[in-house]
């Protein structure tokens, strides 16, 4: 099941660019353009999944394996599901390196890719979920829920790579601090619940303009959930 | 049998296969350590070692792939806790009839540049493995999986330098031929021959099927012996099973003999089963022997350049002569000779020479800052250039793939200090043709000097191929007679010797007039007479059209394609007096002013614009009275929200290049001006890697003056501290993206503290506020890249 990407969200990229959409130019729509055809063709989406009973105790989520994934967000995100689907994706090195090359001639087009490399494992992540969520027929599923949102950790990163496999069929590793390389790389929970469960926006959590996003500066919200 | 000997015989090596499969099998559970099976599940791991020497496993891995620091921190166990045991039920169920590997599997955090992990940490953790290993017994050693050849060349040096045993080294390949990192067989095998391994191979990842053309071009690339395990297949990216049964996979294997592989083995999903039908399947084949020869080369770990044509090493990383480049490493600023780089490979360059020799500068420390940075950008291979010992071998080190030294000479003290550093290594040497009583005259004295240093080259045990010598250029316009005596030296150390030969072209036209017409009919008189590499100004077209023109005349440029790839539709001068890579522009935007050119964020047109004003103006007249107050405008619109952050970075970028502009100006002033103000430390904390952010700011900064010390990312607080204090920066920017890395902010600012730094600090980040900031103790919070000039402005002025 090869990922294969063949456009981005521009209007996305500019947001996380922190540029409304609609104020942007022609010069700077051609170079995002140009960018993310320049990241599509250098980069290899590569991702490795796997299900999991889970339980709950009082202080977190216990994967079948053992591993507990602690906080309360998670526990109240994941409420009304047995099983989960685990994944990680990674775009590769590639996507890195094109960054730190441009980084060194041109800091626009820099954070134009940067910003397109976010939107493409976004987009990844999208089609990832898509896929998996056909393996549970019948089923529903909370929005996929990542290490470092509300109270879950960046620790269980590394035990998480584990659990996939990561590093040998990803190439995907933890830093000593746990965070993931190459960079523009998530790992996921996807609950899987065999019954109803509430709707609930995916907001601001997690996503790659948080801090520079101008919706939120001033107050309000970009409408994306 | 030792395993030397069993390379030596005739007939196949084989392996064992899989072991995770079997530990599971067994009834190892899903998340538990598979590494701590020595301790906690001794009879399951001697069950299976032993399954495999009775399939007919002549080197059995012990089960020590993960038992690193790093993975067995999570588990409370030390290596020397785990690894001996390991060893020992290895040797036991293998009872002489096999000999046993200590398995080195990758540590499982990436190295720099993609990952954070230091490589000299990376040599001292395999060195620990290796340590441990050799106490207990170990025959020989198995690096294995993995897909950085950095890190396979830290494994490798970490055999090398605490042991004698043999070592293998294997990667793991993806479909299209490459390592999830990009890394090719061919520059695995270049480099990893280079250094010493006994045999090199592939392992993991693909079936048997799929190894005929990784084996066909580590073939290519070395003369060592290859050594195969795959997987039973292809594995479904969800499901643990894999594609093919141990009937198809041994005859597959067997196909492998045709190609010349002397070790077969299985590595995830195959089992003694895989094992027993693949030495069936084996026998009564015979390995065909394949002869090999190897051509000389140089590589990065994605890039091999044969030196089978005129191949050009860009000579502008080197402060002699270069104002601009002193001010750059007496700075630190790396970023300076990465855009460099990249210029030089734009223009052509094939291999880059690197010297930061600067009698001020720490050469060892920085050497390595800059041999680092430079592979982080760019894929091609680095001649690494310095006189001295000690900062040839750290560059030697940390170079990730085949580096030319430049260079040794006839001095005996010289080739014994550096011809073994070159040999360790792996490396390419350049030879200059000049010793103690200096450069000779003659072509035949020339002649003597290669021919002394190739046999003692030889002598170490360095291939000829990798013997580059240097005839030496002499400046014409002193001794008119030289240039002559060099292109003869160079046409018979070409003929006589059969080596590969350097030249440093651009001095021979040394105080003349028209420089580059010297030069250019120079380099093409080298070239006929068996110049392999100019060492040129790749930026000056003239030099890069003689060895364009050079290949198309020799017929090297196979159906003129280069040739015409480079020129079809460029309006070539005629003239090539005016030299310098930037031609004074055409001025077809003419009309439009820097000020309009740097709010528009035209940073082609930055340079020209910045050019023309500066026939009338002074270049402070031009920073002061129009390039800092269009970026205002810029800022004040950012701030009003008129424009946004990718509007502002291209004005910023359009301000850089009118800036390099300016400072050429100021250069050329008498008594050499500066539009540097006092400077600024930057710095993405410890353990922070998001550092985009940081970078912009920089940009920024630089456009109002400041001259930024960047640190990068990943930051000691100690690095921080020192850099503030040896750069005596009034002012220094943290940044960090995460909240798990601001208590790394929290310490880097206790420590300036501490340290009674006169230093202001001011922060920023996706996860900082105003209120945190104050809380941390820094004196500013900058919300973006706008506001940090602001706080610049208020401490600096």
């Amino acid at each position: 099941m090869p990922i294969t990407l063949t456009q981005l969200n521009t209007a996305e990229v500019l947001r996380y660019m922190g540029c409304p959409p609609e104020k942007a130019d022609g010069a700077l729509m051609a170079q995002v353009e140009d960018c993310a055809r320049e990241l599509l063709g250098a980069v290899r989406p590569r991702w490795s999944w796997r299900p999991v009973e889970i339980s709950f105790e009082a202080c977190g989520v216990r994967l079948e394996n053992g591993l507990l994934l602690p906080g309360e967000d998670l526990k109240a995100h994941l409420s009304g599901c047995g099983r989960a689907a685990l994944f990680c994706a990674t775009l590769g090195a590639e996507a890195d390196a094109l960054i730190r090359r441009a980084e060194r001639l041109d800091m626009g087009r820099a954070l134009t890719l940067d910003c397109c490399a976010s939107a493409a494992v976004e987009e990844v992540c999208d089609q990832i979920e898509g896929e998996l969520q056909g393996k549970f027929p019948g089923c529903s599923f909370p929005f996929r829920y990542s290490p470092g949102y509300g109270d879950l950790p960046l620790e269980v990163q590394g035990p998480l790579l584990d659990l996939l496999d990561a590093p040998r069929r990803a190439g995907l590793c933890a830093t000593a601090n746990h965070l993931l390389t190459p960079r523009k790389s998530v790992t996921a929970i996807l609950g899987v619940s065999s019954g109803e469960i509430e709707k609930k926006n995916r907001s601001c959590l997690g996503c790659p303009a948080q801090g520079s996003c101008q919706y939120r500066k001033a107050g309000g919200h970009c409408g994306i959930s | 049998m030792e395993f030397r000997e069993l390379l030596k015989a005739p007939g196949p090596v084989i392996l064992d296969g899989g072991m995770g499969t079997m530990l599971q099998a067994k009834g190892l559970r899903l998340g538990e350590h598979p590494e701590l099976a020595a301790l906690d599940h001794p009879d399951w791991l001697l069950d299976i070692h032993r399954a495999y020497v009775e399939a007919g496993t002549q080197i059995l891995c012990a089960n020590t792939f993960g038992a690193n620091r790093e993975k067995l921190k999570r588990t409370g166990r030390t290596v020397e806790e785990v690894i001996p045991p390991s060893i020992t039920i290895a040797k036991e169920a293998a009872a002489g009839r096999a000999l046993v590997a200590l398995d080195l599997g990758p540590i499982g955090q990436l190295l720099e540049p993609t990952g954070t992990l230091d490589f000299e940490t990376a040599v001292d953790i395999f060195a620990q493995e290796v340590r441990s290993a050799v106490s207990a017994g170990a025959d020989l050693v198995m690096v294995e999986t993995m897909t950085d050849l950095q890190e396979c060349r830290a494994a490798l040096l970490a055999v090398k330098e605490n042991c004698d045993l043999p070592v293998i080294v294997s990667m793991t390949y993806e479909e299209r031929g490459r390592t999830f990192l990009g890394h090719s067989p061919a520059s695995a095998a270049l480099t990893l021959e280079g250094m010493g391994a006994d045999a090199i191979g592939i392992n993991c990842s693909l079936g048997p099927r799929e190894m005929p053309a990784l084996v066909e071009e580590l073939a290519r690339w070395t003369t060592l012996p290859i050594s195969v395990k795959p997987n039973a297949g292809l594995p479904d990216p969800g499901g643990a099973g894999y594609d093919i049964t141990a009937e198809e996979f041994a005859e597959a294997m067997a196909q492998l003999t045709e190609l010349g592989v002397k070790c077969y083995g299985g590595c995830c999903g195959t089992t003694p089963e895989y094992i027993a039908k693949l030495c069936r399947a084996l026998e009564g084949r015979t390995i065909r022997e394949i002869p090999r020869s190897v051509p000389a080369a140089v590589c990065s770990p994605v890039c091999v350049v044969p030196i089978d044509r005129v191949r050009v090493i860009g000579e502008r990383i080197n402060p002699t002569g270069k104002k601009r480049m002193k001010e750059a490493l007496l700075r630190d600023d790396v970023d300076y000779m990465l855009g460099q780089a990249l210029e030089q490979t734009q223009a052509g360059a094939d291999i880059l020479d690197v010297n930061v020799g600067l009698p001020e500068i720490d050469e060892p420390s920085m050497m390595v800052k800059v041999v680092k940075a430079l592979q982080g950008v760019t894929d091609a291979p680095l001649q690494l250039d310095s006189t001295r010992p000690e900062v040839l071998e750290k560059a030697l080190r940390v170079y990730c793939g085949k580096a030319i030294v430049n260079s040794v000479n006839g001095d005996e003290e010289v080739l014994d200090a550096i011809l073994p550093l070159v040999k360790k290594y792996g490396a390419a040497v350049v030879g200059l043709t000049l010793d103690k009583n200096g450069i000779p005259k003659t072509a035949l004295d020339r002649l003597d000097i290669a021919r002394r240093i190739l046999n003692r080259a030889l002598n170490y045990g360095i291939r000829r191929e990798d013997v580059y010598i240097d005839c030496l250029t002499l400046t014409v316009s002193a001794e008119q007679a030289a240039a002559s005596q060099t292109l003869e030296a160079l046409a018979r150390v070409k003929k006589e010797l059969g080596l590969k030969t350097v030249l440093g072209v651009s001095n021979i036209s040394f105080g003349l007039p028209a420089r580059p017409l010297v030069n250019q009919n120079f380099l093409t008189m080298a070239m006929t007479k068996g110049l392999d590499l100019p060492i040129i100004n790749p930026n000056l077209e003239a030099m890069m059209a003689a060895v364009r023109c050079y290949h198309l005349l020799m017929n090297i440029d196979t159906d003129a394609r280069d040739y015409i790839a480079a020129y079809a539709n460029a309006a070539v001068s005629t003239s090539i007096t005016t030299g310098a890579g930037q031609a004074p522009s055409a001025a077809p935007a003419g009309e439009r002013t820097l000020e309009q050119v740097v709010i528009a964020g035209l940073k082609g047109e930055a340079g020209p614009a910045a050019r023309r004003l500066l026939e009338t103006e002074e270049p402070m007249a031009v920073v002061d009275g129009v390039l800092i107050p269009a970026l205002d405008r810029v800022g004040a619109d950012f701030e009003a929200g008129k424009v946004f952050l990718p509007q502002l970075i291209q004005a910023a970028g359009a301000a850089q290049a009118a800036f390099e502009v300016i400072r050429e100006g100021l250069s050329a002033q008498p008594g050499g001006g500066s539009v540097s103000k006092a400077p600024i430390v930057l710095a993405t904390v410890k353990g922070d890697i998001h550092d985009i952010g940081k970078n912009i700011v920089k940009v920024l900064l630089e456009n109002y003056g400041y001259p930024v010390i960047d640190l990068g990312k990943d930051v000691e607080p100690a690095a921080v501290v020192e850099a503030a204090q040896k750069h005596a920066a009034p002012l220094v920017g943290l940044s960090a993206l995460m909240t798990t890395t601001l208590g790394s902010m929290e310490e880097t600012i206790r420590l300036l503290r501490a340290e009674n730094v006169p230093c202001k600090v001011v922060v920023g980040g996706a996860v900082l506020t105003a209120d945190y900031a104050k809380k941390i103790g820094a004196d500013f919070y900058a919300k973006d890249a706008k506001e940090s000039v602001d706080v610049a402005r208020r401490v600096i002025g």
